[in-house]
């Protein structure tokens, strides 16, 4: 419990920091260019392996976009270059 | 039963007919995913030793999308539970897009109550062949339930943010009529509403660093479980919880690090059960501390930039989970869990899975009169897959 405490007190402490962070200019550019590839090898990750173009044709990975945009709750824009990439990479 | 498995057999050869013919894009589309898995287990308690193959679950997921902004989604789960097959609606919901930082949901979905059940339960997802204690569908906290729900994301400055809000039908609980054993229990499998009380939840999730590798989340879930008309007509229940994800390739360490963890927490308002004969008392009733909580952290190491190609597909994992059920409820329990991991990624969404779990702690049901040790020790071979 004690162990569960101190890693929330790290986490809220590093999320205060990142906002101070955020209002950084060069940070909200950075994260404004990052492309498709980026955000995919960014993003899935956080739940799963980072999926592989081939797998699946580019209408099944607009199907996907749609379901993995509601499931992981990922904005427009992030879901968008991620299928754009996915459909040029496969 | 045998409509259930023609229909799912006929969903399935339309779903792989259609998704043939992909040369010809269609603003309607179907696609058939899921996972499945098999497995051996081996369980060493101190009544004994067993060793049983295990699993053949199969989760197939139905997506059926129209345009850019509609999709019907659903999820059965297929399993055989003491030479019976099981099966579940896991989810089957509406979705619709209505601008760029919010949709809608309706129907049976799985509410992100935290992130464990909504995101990483799948046997292909979970690195682990078990979950956590406390969480699940005999958890403390909800897995699904019915209703309609709010959810987005959207960018502030270099970061993100996400957010959910939803109404459903809520648990019921239960008085101790059915089984006196289980009085006080929330009974998150209960899809017909059993009073005019809906429950709100809701969650936050912040993801501050520009590069999306940390989330943390914070949840909470309250209205009446009580049947209507009953003497726990008013009882109350507020359940919350937190969650914390951090997920990077760190170079120095020529792999990536994987480190989750989410608390939960369930409080439900006093109230008087009904005492068993054994227990009765003047008032022939009994009360207690409404209060269970169910957490865990775990970490995962992957040296996917290590040389040799075997290293690389090889993930090491190592998980603490507790789980804590009311003082003096029937159902009290105090039990700890560690496991350990060693993985093999054969592709991206197909794994072979060999856990060694030590459980250890008391209680369960019929705490009062058995307060039983619970110590076992089990090992996991399992296959999962992603479809």
């Amino acid at each position: 419990m004690k162990k569960l405490v101190f890693i929330f007190i790290i986490a809220i402490s590093v999320t205060a920091l990142a906002l101070v962070a955020s209002s950084c200019t060069s940070q909200r550019e950075i994260a404004a260019r990052k492309s498709g590839a980026e955000l995919w090898a960014q993003n899935c990750i956080r739940c799963h392996n980072i999926p592989s173009p081939p797998s699946y044709t580019d209408v099944q990975w607009e199907t996907i976009g749609l379901h993995m945009r509601e499931r992981a709750n990922m904005t427009d824009e992030q879901i968008k270059k991620i299928v754009a990439f996915l459909q040029t990479a496969n | 039963m045998k409509k259930i498995i023609l229909v799912t057999i006929g969903l399935l050869v339309m779903g792989g007919s259609i998704t043939a013919q992909d040369s010809k894009p269609a603003k309607t589309q179907f696609m058939v995913r899921g996972y499945g898995h098999a497995g051996l287990d081996y369980y060493k308690t101190p009544d004994g030793k067993e060793l049983s193959f295990v699993g053949a679950a199969f989760a197939p997921i139905f997506l059926f999308k129209q345009g850019n902004r509609f999709m019907f989604e659903a999820e059965l789960e297929f399993e055989l539970q003491k030479n019976e097959l099981e099966i579940g609606l896991e989810y089957a919901n509406l979705m619709y897009v209505i601008n760029k930082y919010l949709m809608v949901r309706a129907g049976k979905f799985l509410l992100p109550f935290g992130t464990f059940m909504e995101r990483l339960h799948p046997a292909w997802i979970n690195r682990l062949s078990s979950k956590p204690l406390g969480f699940g569908h005999d958890g403390i906290a909800p897995a699904s339930d019915i209703g309609v729900e709010l959810r987005g994301a959207a960018p502030i400055g270099g970061t993100n943010i996400n957010y959910s809000v939803y109404v459903t039908n809520g648990p019921r609980l239960k008085d101790g009529s059915e089984e006196p054993d289980e009085a006080g229990m929330l009974n998150f499998q209960n899809y017909i509403d059993n009073n005019n009380n809906k429950f709100v939840g809701a969650r936050v999730g912040y993801l501050p660093l520009y590069n999306s590798s940390m989330e943390v989340g914070a949840s909470f879930y309250t209205g009446k479980p009580g049947d209507r008309g009953s003497e726990y007509k008013d009882v109350t229940a507020f359940l919350w919880a937190l969650d914390f994800s951090f997920v990077k390739q760190i170079s120095p360490i020529k792999g990536v690090v994987d480190i989750k963890a989410q608390y939960n927490q369930t409080k439900v308002s006093d109230a008087y059960y009904p005492a068993g004969e054994e227990n009765r008392d003047s008032t022939g009733f009994y009360t207690f501390n409404n209060l269970s909580r169910a957490y865990y952290a775990q970490v995962t190491y992957r040296p996917s930039m290590a040389c040799p190609t075997i290293l690389k597909n090889l993930e090491i994992i190592g998980r603490y989970s507790q789980l804590n059920t009311p003082e003096g409820s029937k159902w009290e329990s105090n039990v700890n869990e560690i496991t350990i991991g060693l993985n093999y990624w054969i592709s991206w969404r197909q794994v072979i899975k060999i856990n060694y779990a030590f459980i250890n702690g008391e209680g369960g049901h019929g705490a009062e009169e058995d307060a039983g040790k619970q110590k076992s020790n089990t090992l996991f071979v399992h296959w999962a897959i992603g479809l």
